[in-house]
């Protein structure tokens, strides 16, 4: 059968591994260095009609600029005529959520494990200026070692120049720091700060600190702080907590005061940095300041198969005596003879011959994976029929035809099959001795 | 006493059982013999099958050629496999097909029925010579029975070739033979083998007699 291999640039195209509002997440492979990737493809035209190609740009721009071990890497950007494709990191472990949800809750030690990586994540965008304010589980991703890998960027925001505190309420209640909810300005870094604690409480916990039917009661237990540790907790553990969910911006721990804790420096491993290199920010620009000469290649590359492989019992369960229907339906028209030949000729001859054939009768063709529908007036002129042939390999260099009606009056379908087979000659095969014709037995023999 | 019919005049043919008796052997969504659906199913199967045994023979059974004449429109057409199903329907062996064989048999092609027993049912009309197990000389046999009635002619060698690729395909232990568990096992690769196992109309059968079903009348006090 035909396989259709899908092509962006440099990366082969596979299965769809995701799919949100905007964009839809494809695995791909770089055809140069084997590596996984998964691609955020964006319509154009969505972008434009939402108006986020600001946003869209910022996040980019942001995913490229904050490169670390914890952070889903951005490789590069790329655009066609019509889209926009954000070639990321493939993490193959899935959600840190959907472990939670699998586990219950971890131990402490794996706890602070995850939590230490988060930090240092959290951390190096912070010293980049470039605040999450989105986190929660949902967003933290485990790579085929475990390790933590923190995503999306798209509620991030590069802090202006002078401005500290920002305006924009955003993010999901539960894991959201209470001057955050409450509207004022806030410290992105304290806010970030207070989600790591609600998000290691989960972790711990099995279940979040602050959850409420109501928002309104929800609110007013985030803003006064009020949560309770479950027994399990120790008491280092839940001194650590409440140093983090402090409802103080002002006096709630920092994180260099985080990693300063006993708590935290419990197993610690400082993660390993590479170079600060110098980020290229060309691809981006090229993308979105519209540059045609740019525009990546997309293509689909058809890998031809073969017919269908028909084995013995396939063949037998064509049989007219293995149908019963005719029990049940009286109206079916009565097709009295099968109607199929043999052929060892290639796959792709015998279509294009039935094709030829049946244009020179002046009949309409679609063919597609080796089963060609034909379509014509009757002889008689009274009605439209449609036939369905369809090529199957029986054994190798050896191939049977099915010819069916599948709409028309019986008596021009056969018509047309004993006209159209006369026509075909060339390419069906009979044993030889059959007919006299000496070309037809030269043929035979080849 | 059974369920009266109005539209019948004569008196039940020989072999007739209840319909409710056959209803709970037949596989449908509903397994409550009580139900209208399930008895006006085997009552619509007693409508068809009346116009089959009458069709030659006047006696109320199926004879082989009424059987041929409803497949082929043709009593004294031959098909290998029409026959097999024939003898797979006749349960008791007597050369004729009651209604309770039909109605039982044909469980079998019912779309709710169990893929397990379609998938038996097919070994044994594959079996033909019901040794228990498919022979490489049967697989061939079959083969050249779809050819002759397709007026296909292949050489023996190329009849040679099919069947060696099925069988090493199929036959699993290499013992020249498909047992049942083999069967199975390539069923499951090959799915469409079954296709025919089914029949969609026993679904919807009551649609095609509606002149019968709402001239039943089943007393109350019978449900």
């Amino acid at each position: 059968m035909k396989k259709v291999r899908r092509k962006i640039g440099k990366y082969e195209v596979g299965r769809t591994i995701g799919e949100g509002t905007f964009a839809k997440v494809k695995f791909a492979r770089n055809s140069e260095t084997g590596e996984s990737v998964a691609i955020k493809v964006m319509a154009k035209t969505t972008i434009l009609q939402h108006r986020m190609v600001e946003q869209i740009k910022r996040e980019i721009s942001i995913m490229k600029i904050v490169r670390h071990p914890n952070i889903v890497r951005l490789h590069e950007v790329l655009a066609s005529q019509t889209k926009i494709y954000i070639i990321l990191e493939f993490v193959m472990g899935g959600e840190l959520y959907d472990k939670i949800v699998q586990l219950g809750k971890l131990s402490e030690n794996e706890s602070r494990h995850y939590f230490q990586q988060l930090i240092d994540a959290v951390d190096h965008c912070h010293r980049k200026g470039v605040y999450h304010r989105d986190l929660k589980p949902e967003n933290l991703l485990l790579d085929a070692y475990g390790n933590l890998k923190v995503s999306d960027f798209g509620l991030s925001a590069l802090t202006k120049q002078g401005a500290d505190l920002l305006h924009t309420t955003c993010g999901t209640p539960n894991y959201v720091a209470p001057e955050v909810l409450s509207n004022r300005g806030y410290d992105g870094a304290a806010a970030d700060v207070w989600s790591c604690g609600v998000i290691l409480y989960v972790l711990m916990a099995g279940y979040l600190p602050f959850e409420e039917a109501d928002l309104p009661t929800l609110y007013r237990r985030i803003n006064a702080a009020e949560f309770v540790c479950p027994f399990w907790f120790s008491a280092d553990t839940k001194s650590f907590i409440q140093k983090i969910l402090d409802p103080n911006p002002k006096t709630r721990v920092k994180i260099e005061e985080i990693r300063k804790d006993p708590w935290f420096k419990k197993n610690y491993f400082p993660v390993k940095l590479g170079e600060d290199e110098q980020v290229n920010l060309d691809d981006v620009r090229a993308v979105f300041d519209d540059i045609e000469d740019q525009y990546v290649s997309e293509r689909s590359e058809i890998t031809e198969g073969g017919p269908l492989i028909m084995n013995a019992f396939e063949m037998i369960a064509l049989s007219q005596g293995l149908n019963l229907s005719p029990l049940f339906d009286r109206h079916q028209d009565y097709v009295k003879r099968q109607t199929r030949f043999v052929s060892r000729k290639p796959a792709k001859v015998i279509i294009s011959s039935i094709e030829a054939v049946a244009e020179s009768m002046g009949l309409k063709v679609h063919s597609r994976n080796y089963k060609v529908r034909l379509e014509g007036v009757s002889a008689n002129r009274v009605g439209q029929f449609a036939v369905v042939l369809e090529v199957f390999e029986v054994a190798p260099s050896l191939f049977m035809v099915d010819v069916r009606k599948a709409t028309g009056d019986t008596f021009d379908y056969h018509k047309f099959y004993k006209n159209f087979c006369g026509k075909l000659g060339n390419i069906i095969w009979r044993p030889a001795g059959t007919m006299p014709n000496s070309n037809l037995r030269k043929q035979m023999t080849l | 006493m059974g369920c009266y019919c109005s539209t019948s005049k004569k008196t039940e043919a020989q072999g007739y059982e209840e319909p409710t008796v056959l209803a709970s052997v037949t596989p449908c969504e509903y397994h409550d013999p009580s139900l209208n659906v399930t008895v006006s199913e085997v009552e619509a199967l007693h409508e068809l099958y009346k116009k089959l045994s009458n069709s030659i023979i006047e006696d109320g059974l199926i004879h082989r050629e009424e059987f041929q004449l409803a497949l082929f429109r043709n009593k004294n057409k031959k098909n290998l496999f029409a026959d097999r199903i024939f003898d797979l329907f006749d349960l008791k062996r007597n050369g004729v097909i009651e209604f309770g064989e039909f109605v039982r048999s044909l469980g079998v092609f019912h779309p709710n029925a169990a893929l397990e027993d379609k998938i038996t049912f097919a070994f044994r009309l594959y079996d033909l010579r019901q040794t228990g197990f498919i022979e490489r000389e049967e697989l061939k046999e079959m083969v050249l029975a779809l050819l002759h009635e397709s007026d296909l002619e292949l050489s023996d060698d190329m009849i040679e070739t099919i069947v060696d690729k099925t069988f090493s395909d199929a036959d699993i232990n290499g013992d020249g033979r498909i047992d049942q568990d083999e069967w199975k096992a390539f069923v499951s690769k090959h799915p469409s083998l079954i296709k025919n196992m089914t029949l969609p109309y026993l679904k919807d059968i009551t649609l095609a007699f509606p002149s019968f079903v709402t001239g039943t009348d089943i007393e109350e006090s019978e449900m």
